[in-house]
């Protein structure tokens, strides 16, 4: 009520919602979202790196024991002092990276490719594809991914691989539920009829058009996932249904971690829940930024 | 308005039932989905005696057709029969109900934490913009980042070891000592459930905190406390009812954690022993009752919604 | 009569020397009032010195077009600013001054002295609450027992025209059409029996059959009851139907102010004129609807001197630089600087 109301038209000719920009362009618009987005950006890439290089930047070998050497404190020769069986916390730390990365990335790539083939095929189709499809996703909702995990693990033993595959499954329907409704919003609008008009097939306007604009909502939610992801993981792997001793893996290191507390000794159960706190914080926080940025721009 | 309501309801119990069929479905065919023979897989590395294949045998209905297994298996189950745990060689359902007294006391405990701490920042960072709301904003996106056995380790060593407040393990017996020896692992519990419902609680009460007849009860002279508490905050309650009921199950899964971290003998933990020592019975009456209880959550939240909002019975199925 | 009683109950919690009965007192009188928003380092101006006159009794409309500040100088009367706004000059009700009234001045006016109806009933009403205790909700604030209460608003509801006024209160607001609803909410207006009834803009989220009910109604009512009222529209042709006199405003400012008929038959702003030009007329032989060209901007937009001049087809060098007064003529006044050369004539 307060301002005039803008023209509706525009001067110059319509952007498409989707701009081609340079690198530099990008990581300008990036900073744009404030020094923490920033940060949160820069602490995901030094992970990644992490995880990629550890072999070369860890100091020792992270499943080198030396009994005589056990839970030592910080000191020049072990930054982050050493664990009960006298490995060093900063070598296994950068390790760790490795296992913590690696099962969200899957968990969150695998379900993310399937959340939008069911979200987009139960938006398009509707009628009973769509309430079958919900159906499903009620039935898994009630499941709890670390639930079906450990139900999981009960049938096919520990590890990595029982766990990521539980854990796929049940992210997908949430990645579906979710890629369904921003379909079915891009759906209710214009262009899309427009393009039916035209006599676009249905697989070409979902390929060309709704799928390319609803990835970046899509995406921002996937980084948010994956923070849960590295924390549930990491959990089973505490839990010791993930990540089997001696390897490294931020999960196993706090479960390891647990005895030496008693003694007071911290650094080995807080060095790698640190790590797994600030992955996950800086995945909700770029997540959160994405989304941002994605519904300025709708605006 | 009575016969719609019926209806909602109708749809939401065919619809529990329907899924409680398919996920016990899934629970007890994963006995014949694992590799080997089903005696085998449910024994796996104990000794097979033909004392313990029969008692297999009978509780699985193994020498009847798939089909009839399950259903004879689902009757047991539905009249309280789980079985025997293979390792402990002791009837499940007392061995649940020997535990649930203690879990319950640790969900209810957490419960309470979780509404009071999660409404009560919630709406301070509704009503508080600036500094305080930051405040609690910043907080909040701790408390989601702190899985509970983060959580554990952090309260276990600051408040246990390092301060002796509190008790490193054990659930104590009477109420007052089990008050004193659940408190931590409630807390830890609860943190990152409290933090969730501060979020939303936040932005369910921003969102209703713009809506014009906020103005207008104010614009009516209603005392502001009136106004948030009449206005806002009751029609701010569906979201947050909405999400206590999806907390349900990831929460019961919590537990176990939580009860595993600090040595609390529980249903959760219960689960984890059993899933550790491959003690498959247990593992699907504990997983079969974790699905219940959210089912029933979430048709009590179901039920609370038109409650909270008249226009849900009406328009029937709202999802 | 329904004021004489009220005055007596009221006098307790208002001020008695301003009060009294002072029929030289008008109901509302709003004095040089401007208003800023804080907007980065530049204050963004939204009204600017606006003037006006409520009688008792007199039914005053407000007219302008979205953006001209019409709903902000509306709301000034119960106090609702927007966050941060910084104002000058005075709104006096009854006159009492409310920009500077304590939380309890102002309260005691938004119950019982001025109600107001907004636009969009189905955005007005609480939608989770039963339309009993919407129409309670003041009356049990000023202590009133929730029999009596009740009992008040089935009169009121009756009064307003709605059928089975006693089901009406255990219903909720979705199960009314937005027509009935909007009479719920002028009878919840009329609840405390108030002295000043703002409308803003009551009528337009309404369909046209159901406008004119409203309309009447709150004619009807605002007789029997003696309420004074200022009508917000941005509908001229309906501002002159029913109103006694009629402010126009523009960016913030009022541009002209004169009886209805008078305005509307012999406008003297540029402005005004052209909101006539822009209405379509149903009499045979008049002239098709004219748009004005441009779009409306407000004050913050707009020139240094008349706000109007960019879209007005009489506008000179002067009138961009120069702030034209609101200035008296026979019958009301007009604030154009080139009112007196008749151009409109």
């Amino acid at each position: 009520m307060t301002a005039a109301a803008p023209p509706l038209v525009q001067g110059g000719t319509p952007e498409s919602p989707r701009m081609r920009r340079g690198a530099p362009a990008r990581i300008r618009a990036l900073a744009a979202n404030g020094p923490l987005f920033t940060v949160a950006v820069v602490v995901l890439v030094l992970l990644v790196l992490t995880a990629i290089f550890a072999p070369l930047l860890a100091p020792y070998d992270p499943e080198q024991i030396n009994l005589k050497n056990s839970l030592a404190g910080s000191s020049p020769n072990h930054w982050l002092g050493t664990d009960q069986s006298g490995r060093d916390t900063f070598s296994r730390l950068l390790y760790g990276a490795r296992t913590g990365l690696l099962g969200p990335l899957l968990v969150v790539g695998v379900s993310t490719l399937l959340g939008i083939v069911m979200g987009v095929v139960a938006a398009w189709r509707g009628g009973w594809v769509d309430s079958l499809l919900s159906r499903s996703m009620d039935m898994l909702f009630a499941f709890p991914a670390m639930l079906l995990a450990m139900l999981c693990v009960a049938v096919y033993g520990a590890g990595l691989t029982a766990p990521v595959i539980a854990m796929m499954v049940a992210y997908t329907p949430y990645v579906g539920r979710f890629v369904r409704s921003v379909a079915r919003q891009e759906q209710s609008r214009p262009y899309i009829e427009a393009y039916k008009v035209q006599g676009w097939s249905a697989w070409s306007i979902c390929t060309k058009h709704l799928i390319p604009n609803i990835v970046p909502t899509v995406f921002a939610q996937a980084a948010i996932s994956f923070g849960y992801a590295l924390i549930e993981l990491a959990g089973l792997s505490y839990l010791g249904f993930g990540v089997q001793e001696p390897t490294a893996d931020w999960g196993v290191m706090v479960n390891a971690g647990q005895s030496p507390l008693v003694k007071d000794v911290m650094l080995p159960a807080f060095a790698p829940a640190t790590a797994i706190v600030i992955a996950v914080v800086a995945f909700g926080i770029v997540g959160e930024g994405l989304a941002d940025r994605v519904a300025k721009r709708e605006r | 308005m009575n016969r719609n309501l019926l209806r909602f309801l109708a749809g939401r119990v065919v619809g529990m039932v329907l899924v409680l069929f398919a996920t016990s479905f899934v629970v007890f065919s994963a006995v014949h989905l694992a590799p080997g023979d089903p005696v085998t897989f449910l024994m796996r590395g104990r000794p097979i005696t033909p004392e313990s294949r029969a008692v297999l045998t009978a509780q699985y209905h193994l020498d009847q057709p798939f089909l009839k297994q399950y259903f004879l298996w689902l009757g047991d189950v539905l009249s309280g029969d789980f079985g025997r745990s293979v390792q402990f060689h002791q009837d499940i359902s007392t061995m649940i109900t020997d535990k649930l007294p203690t879990t319950l006391f640790l969900v209810v405990y957490a419960m309470v934490i979780i509404a009071v701490l999660g409404l009560a920042l919630g709406i301070l960072s509704a009503l508080r913009p600036g500094l305080i709301d930051k405040i609690v904003l910043v907080w909040t996106g701790m408390a989601v980042a702190i899985p509970s056995y983060i959580a554990a380790i952090v309260l276990l060593s600051i408040f246990s070891v390092k301060l002796g407040w509190f008790p490193i393990y054990g659930a104590g017996e009477g109420f007052s000592d089990m008050l004193w020896h659940l408190t931590l692992p409630a807390f830890a519990l609860a943190l990152m459930f409290a933090g969730l419902l501060a979020r939303v609680t936040r932005a369910s009460m921003l969102d209703e905190l713009s809506r014009e007849h906020v103005e207008v009860a104010r614009a009516r002279g209603v005392p502001e406390g009136q106004v948030i508490r009449k206005h806002v905050l009751r029609n701010a309650l569906g979201p947050i009812v909405t999400v206590v009921g999806t907390m349900v199950a990831s929460m019961l899964v919590a537990t176990s954690i939580v009860e595993t971290a600090f040595s609390v003998q529980g249903v959760g933990s219960l689960l984890i022993k059993s899933v550790t020592a491959k003690d498959f019975p247990v593992v699907q009456a504990v997983t079969l009752l974790v699905v219940a209880v959210f089912m029933i959550a979430n048709l009590i939240v179901d039920l609370l919604q038109p409650l909270i909002d008249p226009r849900v019975a009406l328009g029937g199925d709202q999802k | 009569m329904a004021d004489t009683t009220k005055s007596t109950t009221k006098k307790k919690n208002s001020v008695p020397a301003t009060r009294a009965a002072d029929s030289a007192t008008p109901l509302l009188a709003l004095d040089d009032v401007t208003l800023r928003l804080p907007d980065g380092a530049a204050a963004r101006p939204i009204l600017d010195g606006v003037s006006l006159r409520v009688e008792r009794g007199e039914t005053i409309g407000l007219v302008g077009e979205s953006g001209s500040g019409k709903s902000v100088a509306c709301r000034t009367v119960l106090g609702l600013l927007p966050k941060n706004a910084r104002t000058t000059g005075e709104v006096r009700v009854e006159g009492t001054d409310v920009l500077t009234a304590g939380p309890a001045g102002l309260r005691d006016l938004r119950r019982n002295k001025v109600s107001m109806v907004f636009q969009d009933p189905r955005a007005s009403v609480n939608p989770m609450r039963r339309v009993g205790d919407f129409l309670t909700e003041g009356l049990r604030l000023g202590g009133m027992s929730k029999k009596d209460a009740l009992a008040r608003a089935e009169e009121l509801l009756t009064e307003v025209g709605i059928r089975d006024p006693k089901g009406a209160l255990r219903r909720f607001p979705h199960e009314f059409s937005g027509g009935m609803l909007q009479r719920v909410v002028i009878a919840a207006a009329l609840t405390s029996d108030p002295a000043l009834l703002l409308a803003d803009e009551p009528t337009t989220a309404l369909d046209v059959t159901t406008q004119a009910e409203v309309v009447g109604i709150l004619r009807r009512l605002q007789a029997t009851h003696g309420t004074g009222m200022l009508f917000v529209t941005h509908d001229l042709e309906l501002a002159a139907a029913i109103c006694d006199r009629i402010y126009v405003m523009y960016a913030g400012r009022i541009v002209e102010s004169r009886p209805a008929a008078e305005l509307f038959a012999r406008p003297r702003h540029p402005y005004t004129a052209a909101l006539l030009a822009s209405t379509p007329r149903l009499e045979e032989g008049a002239e098709p609807p004219t748009a004005i060209s441009g779009r409306p901007v407000s004050l913050a937009e707009a020139p240094t001197g008349c706000a109007f001049a960019d879209r007005c087809a009489f506008a000179v060098d002067r009138c961009r630089t120069e702030k034209p007064a609101l200035v008296e003529d026979g019958t009301g006044a007009a604030a154009c600087l080139r009112v007196e050369e008749g151009i409109l004539a």
